[in-house]
């Protein structure tokens, strides 16, 4: 016999939930930076000891990553709330589980212990993110590419309609760009004005096969959201930058905004 | 003598009931991929052009967006042709069936009823492909009041993920204002005799036609709408099953799959019983310049119906 899974919930709204306004709360508190890259550092050895013990699954993709999940997350968040600006992250490359779990745990929202069950059936930590095991924190359940941007939209039009102070960021794999429907999402946000929508890019210049621009050239990568009508910053993959590049994107109204962040190193 | 008129509209009837609803409840956001005037959503779009959202040709991105729109509480209405909704399929499944998300998905132009357009747009495998997903309810109305009930129930009672399978015009007219199409239930037109015709959309027309041209041949059979596919009411078919010789189902659709596979699988499992499936049999659709033209070359006319049911039965 098969465990009981977890097939649907309530269908009532992730946003709506209690839970998410508790946590956005908890998350709250400012940090500084230099505290910040010091609790990356330590999520990068957790992140580095959970992926030895699962032969290093998407390793590469989870350590770019973690840098603009603990931006996201631990200050980008916090930051929005002093403004009044409810700030949600979209995850929508799912398979930086690892990073983001390793990053709950230093802001204290998962227990440390709660890691050695991660990808088994019992566990709220699946492989892939899932908003049915993780609610509030995880907007909605990842695993297939290409799906988040428009999720993203779809929250920032809500929004607009309701005359609600909110932003998402999505974070995008640079491989994820393959899929055609990334596309149509960055026309619509163009068409749709969606300025309360920032796609954050974690150019790590490698997709499941290998080099992204032997398996499909993604450059000229900001020309092409420049010719969407996106608003698009690049930045080098580190806390301080990355954070910068996110407070400047915040005074740009009008468009949709892109934030490229280049690794430019091996993981 | 049963005569059935196909002079109805099922888009019509949809986009009528969305304004309904769009009064009813502000919180209902219709999204299109560039077909409004085809779908009739064009109807919503002008009341509320607030809560109109037309995405362009992509129905990937359609039906993502609209899970967004119900992550942040609000009820979106996907319409778009049947076929081209199911390019989105992988997105229905990974986002709105997984997380259970309120999202209503409803196709026109269905089965056999775009004739014109041909084998790229007459969709067969809707049904199949959705009743698959976990946590879907999967209705298909008979005619254009069971369309306006059905839609104003999906839409402002039933909380979580729904596919209202339509056609595009030629509905048949069957239901007075006062029916009521409660979600899980089938609801029994004609009493069964010798056999039951199980059907539900257009072909429900089409299962009293065949009814009434059977009993020209001394033959008598009961007609039921199943209008829920998903839920499937189980006990109504085995109820129905067990008063009669031989079970027939009726669709504008595969016959892997679709309405006629579901009760085969309910009466495999708990009462077996021969099954006649109608439907269309690992094929392709053909354009045509009429409805009728094109139902005639697939041999979906009562007679024709009615004499494949006889070979079987006698």
């Amino acid at each position: 016999m098969f465990a009981p899974c977890v097939v649907g919930g309530d269908a009532a709204p992730i946003l709506n939930n209690d839970f998410l306004r508790s946590l956005n709360a908890s998350l709250s508190d400012h940090i500084s930076l230099d505290v910040l890259e010091d609790k990356v550092k330590r999520s990068k050895r957790r992140l580095l000891n959970l992926l030895s013990k699962v032969g290093g699954w998407h390793s590469w993709s989870s350590l770019s990553s973690l840098n603009i999940i603990a931006v996201l997350f631990g200050s980008w968040i916090a930051e929005g709330y002093a403004m009044g600006v409810e700030r949600l992250v979209v995850v929508s490359k799912g398979h930086a589980a690892p990073s983001v779990y390793s990053w709950l745990v230093e802001m204290g929202v998962i227990k440390e212990s709660e890691l050695e069950d991660f990808a088994t059936p019992w566990s709220r930590l699946q492989s892939h993110l899932d908003a049915l095991r993780l609610p509030g924190i995880v907007v909605y359940s990842t695993g297939s590419l290409g799906q988040g941007l428009s999720i993203a939209n779809g929250i920032a039009i809500a929004s607009k309609i309701d005359s609600i102070r909110r932003e998402v960021a999505v974070l995008l794999g640079d491989g994820e760009l393959d899929e055609g429907q990334v596309w149509e999402a960055i026309a619509t946000a163009s068409a749709l004005k969606l300025d309360n929508v920032i796609a954050i890019i974690d150019r790590n210049m490698v997709q499941h096969t290998g080099f992204t621009e032997k398996v499909k050239p993604k450059e000229p990568l900001a020309a092409k959201f420049n010719s969407f009508g996106w608003y698009v910053l690049e930045v080098i993959n580190n806390v301080k930058t990355i954070h910068s590049g996110l407070r400047t994107l915040s005074s740009i109204n009008g468009k949709p905004k892109a934030l490229i962040v280049r690794s430019n190193r091996r993981w | 003598m049963v005569i059935i008129v196909y002079s109805g509209s099922f888009r019509k009837a949809f986009g009528e009931a969305l304004v309904e609803a769009g009064y009813l409840n502000e919180d209902i956001i219709v999204l299109d991929a560039d077909t409004p005037k085809s779908t009739w959503t064009k109807l919503f779009a002008n009341t509320f052009p607030h809560r109109f959202i037309n995405v362009g040709i992509s129905e990937q991105d359609l039906v993502s967006t609209a899970a967004g729109l119900a992550i942040a509480g609000k009820i979106p209405v996907v319409a778009g042709f049947s076929m081209f909704l199911m390019r989105g399929w992988e997105q229905i499944r990974n986002t709105i069936s997984r997380d259970h998300l309120n999202v209503k998905i409803v196709g026109t132009h269905s089965g056999l009823s775009d004739y014109m357009d041909g084998a790229s747009h007459q969709c067969f495998e809707d049904i199949a492909l959705m009743r698959v997903l976990p946590g879907f309810i999967v209705l298909v109305p008979g005619d254009e009041i069971a369309t306006r009930k059905i839609v104003l129930e999906a839409l402002l009672e039933h909380k979580g993920p729904v596919y209202i399978r339509l056609g595009r015009d030629n509905a048949p007219k069957i239901y007075d204002e006062f029916e009521e199409f409660p979600i899980g239930k089938l609801k029994i037109i004609e009493d069964p005799g010798d056999i039951v015709l199980f059907s539900n959309g257009f072909t429900l027309g089409l299962a009293l036609e065949v009814a009434n041209e059977l009993k020209r041949h001394g033959i008598s059979a009961g007609v039921a709408d199943v209008y829920t596919v998903k839920p499937l009411d189980k006990d109504g078919i085995i109820k129905l099953s067990k008063k009669v010789n031989l079970v027939v189902a009726i669709e504008d659709h595969s016959i892997y799959g679709g309405l006629g596979s579901a009760i085969a699988e309910v009466l495999s499992e708990s009462y077996p019983k021969r099954i006649l499936r109608i439907g269309i049999r690992d094929e392709f659709g053909v354009s045509a310049r009429s409805f009728s033209q094109l139902i005639e070359y697939l041999g979906f006319t009562p007679v024709n119906i009615a004499l494949k049911i006889i070979e079987v039965y006698a």
